[in-house]
């Protein structure tokens, strides 16, 4: 006689062989491993050496682990994980962060955060980049969506 | 030299008592810490889970998604204790089920269903907060105290 057990197996097998041809993107995985998405500049046209020059400096830190460095138009989205045990220093990183990058470039406006959903949010406009259709309007309005749910987090 | 307790009493009761502690079986306080760590962990990990999914799927951030987390974990509990199974989970894991939020949902629950004869408001409307009701005043009270006490720090320029 088959159990409630067998049969809740057989489902989550038969469940499992559905996903299995898909293609796993980065942010699927984004809240979970390390992802270190390129640093991006919403207008391609421009030059990301500045933007890398950032991502460099964040990653110099030794309490972060997965920089993420969205530069628009007015904003640049710097993002970040803590590591698990300086995450009781957070305020203090985050404004450590700040002091650094507002010092080496003042004239950028910098908009920095350790918030999961914000980083998620930046390696899935990473991914949105990506494609021919998402135009630099729709890339820069994003930004800007995410940069306003970021000023919601402080 | 004897305590006042063990003054009244007689000798066979003083051999009882020697007896009952000879035969008495020692609590297994160091399995018991065990399954309470593991199970309240695995309590976490759901809710851990359940928090990841709102931060995915839905438009939470890190500092707003503890609410819809926390009402969807004693939401499960509800519905577990409702049908009789937090109770087991209870039994087997002590601490580790009570001390999570799951603990609290468990708590309001059973108390409802336990007087639900006696009507829904009197029974239900005044004994469901029996046991929650000390976690809530506690709870709000030592919030209070501590956001006190932050502002005090804040004004006089220490954080």
């Amino acid at each position: 006689m088959i159990t409630r057990y067998q049969i809740l197996f057989a489902c989550l097998f038969l469940l499992a062989a559905c996903n299995h041809n898909a293609p796993v993107r980065d942010s699927q995985l984004a809240l979970m491993k390390t992802t270190n998405p390129k640093p991006l500049v919403t207008d391609q046209n421009k030059s990301n050496d500045s933007v890398k020059e950032i991502k460099k400096d964040v990653s110099s830190f030794p309490e972060l682990y997965d920089v993420a460095v969205i530069k628009g138009k007015k904003d640049t989205l710097v993002v970040y994980k803590v590591k698990h045990l300086y995450r009781f220093k957070m305020k203090k990183i985050e404004k450590n962060v700040n002091k650094k990058l507002e010092k080496k470039y003042p004239k950028e406006n910098f908009t920095v955060s350790s918030d999961y959903k914000i980083f998620l949010e930046a390696v899935r406009l990473d991914e949105q980049m990506k494609s021919a259709k998402f135009s630099h309007k729709e890339a820069e309005k994003r930004l800007e969506d995410i940069v306003k749910m970021t000023d919601k987090t402080k | 030299m004897p305590t006042t307790k063990e003054k009244n009493t007689t000798p066979q009761q003083r051999n009882y008592q020697q007896l009952q502690q000879k035969h008495e079986i020692k609590r297994p306080v160091l399995k018991n810490c065990l399954k309470a760590f593991f199970v309240g962990g695995f309590i976490c990990a759901i809710g851990q889970a359940v928090s990841y999914f709102y931060i995915y799927f839905f438009d939470f951030t890190e500092q707003s998604v503890g609410n819809p987390t926390v009402a969807t974990m004693v939401f499960f509990s509800m519905l577990l204790t409702g049908f009789g199974v937090y109770d087991r989970l209870g039994q087997f894991a002590g601490a580790g089920s009570a001390v999570p939020v799951t603990g609290f949902g468990n708590a309001v629950i059973s108390a409802a269903i336990e007087h639900r004869t006696e009507g829904f408001v009197l029974g239900v409307g005044g004994n469901m907060f029996k046991l929650a009701g000390s976690v809530i005043l506690f709870g709000v009270f030592s919030a209070f105290v501590v956001a006190l006490i932050k502002t005090l720090l804040v004004i006089w320029g220490v954080l």
